[in-house]
């Protein structure tokens, strides 16, 4: 079925078609998110919340882009917005350790590359992180990410060029050993 | 870094939050629950704004639109013979500020009642409710069409394509063919009329609580 007869079903309030729609996008969501949050409950919350959203707004999507870029922008600002909340809330309530990452992060004491690039990865700022995830490890182009985040393909390749000039950086140290 | 370090990086990113598999099923069955919620939310707003809504709403607007050509009536000088008038009024500010808030809650209230009607109305079986407030939003529409109100191009377009869609739900059957419904959603989807309305609407504006 195409694209644009299964919205117009939804539209149309099938329940069927929303949930063709939900199985055709869910995996990619929550994928992205689930790589954004590091964190099962999270992600889950911000896939929900990303369809709920979705299906309410659908009458104002217009098929100028792909549902799957509409979608996408939505789970991003979900997601971005969720641990924003996680990280002032982690602010407030852990004195100790106020640079604690939001996702997961395994602390060894003899990291290995993996671990290591995934505090780097934690460290990068918002922005950087978001066109890391989808370009290097979910294999989005630029052109998608430019859509998902709302901004120009040149600045994903920039912002994407600036993170993996930082991961080096903070890796620096590995690649001598 | 070299060629092989960099190789190693892209490996190991690929492993970064390595997701599990998507829990379907889990994630779809809270998804319906949370929509199921929000529909009953709305559906109870819809009844408490059906029930008391389209007397007073007419009322009320009614009420504004006399304010407003009153104040026009008294404050625009006849003309008279002599020199040509010029075209400023100093009425014209307080003229149009009135018809600019009756205008205001008239979309105020049709875009809560359109909304409503998207969220509420399908499968209820309470349409001849419906119908009778899109009635008395239609006449209300049809008053600032005549209005200097609509002498803006983009509140005029925007109160036509309101008047058709509010024009097919008045016309609605006690027990509508499946398509009739339909037909007036995608009215509604077509122009973007929804959207229009809420840009049209000041932040603030009362909708379904207010004046009336």
């Amino acid at each position: 079925m195409e694209e644009r007869e299964l919205i117009g079903r939804v539209l149309a309030g099938d329940p069927s078609a929303e949930r063709a729609l939900y199985d055709a996008h869910v995996d990619r969501v929550f994928r992205l998110v689930y790589r954004m949050a590091g964190d099962l409950d999270r992600a889950q919350d911000y896939t929900q919340e990303t369809f709920i959203r979705a299906f309410s707004r659908l009458a104002e999507f217009r098929s100028e882009a792909a549902l799957s870029t509409w979608l996408g922008s939505i789970a991003i600002s979900i997601t971005l917005n969720g641990l924003r909340k996680v990280r002032r809330l982690n602010q407030r309530e852990l004195v100790l350790d106020d640079l604690a990452p939001v996702g997961r992060v395994e602390r060894l004491a003899d990291p290995d590359l993996k671990t290591r690039l995934t505090q780097a990865i934690e460290g990068l700022p918002e922005g950087y992180r978001a066109v890391f995830v989808m370009h290097d490890v979910e294999g989005y182009t630029h052109e998608e990410i430019a859509g998902v985040l709302g901004v120009h393909p040149g600045t994903s390749k920039a912002q994407l060029s600036r993170a993996r000039a930082r991961l080096r950086v903070a890796l620096a140290d590995f690649a001598k050993d | 870094m070299d060629d092989q370090i960099e190789d190693e990086l892209r490996a190991a990113a690929r492993g970064y939050n390595e997701p599990p598999e998507t829990p379907r099923e889990v994630m779809w069955e809270r998804i319906v629950a949370a929509r199921a919620e929000e529909a009953e939310r709305a559906e109870g707003r819809f009844r408490g704004f059906r029930s008391v809504r389209p007397v007073r709403l007419a009322a009320g607007i009614a009420a504004v639109l006399v304010l407003g050509i009153g104040l026009g009536r008294l404050t625009v000088r006849q003309p008279g013979p002599g020199p040509a008038p010029t075209p400023v009024s100093k009425a014209a500010p307080a003229n149009a500020a009135a018809y600019r808030l009756a205008t205001t809650e008239h979309l105020s209230q049709a875009e809560a009642f359109l909304t409503l009607f998207r969220v509420s109305v399908r499968g209820s079986g309470d349409e001849r409710l419906a119908t009778a407030t899109a009635r008395q939003l239609l006449a209300t529409n049809r008053l600032l069409l005549d209005s200097p109100a609509a002498s803006d191009t983009r509140i005029r377009l925007l109160l036509q394509d309101l008047e058709l869609v509010l024009a097919e739900i008045a016309q609605l059957s006690s027990q509508p063919r499946s398509g009739e419904l339909d037909l007036i959603t995608e009215g509604m989807e077509q122009g973007g009329l929804l959207s229009r309305l809420r840009t049209a609407v000041p932040a603030g504006a009362s909708s379904t609580q207010g004046v009336l």
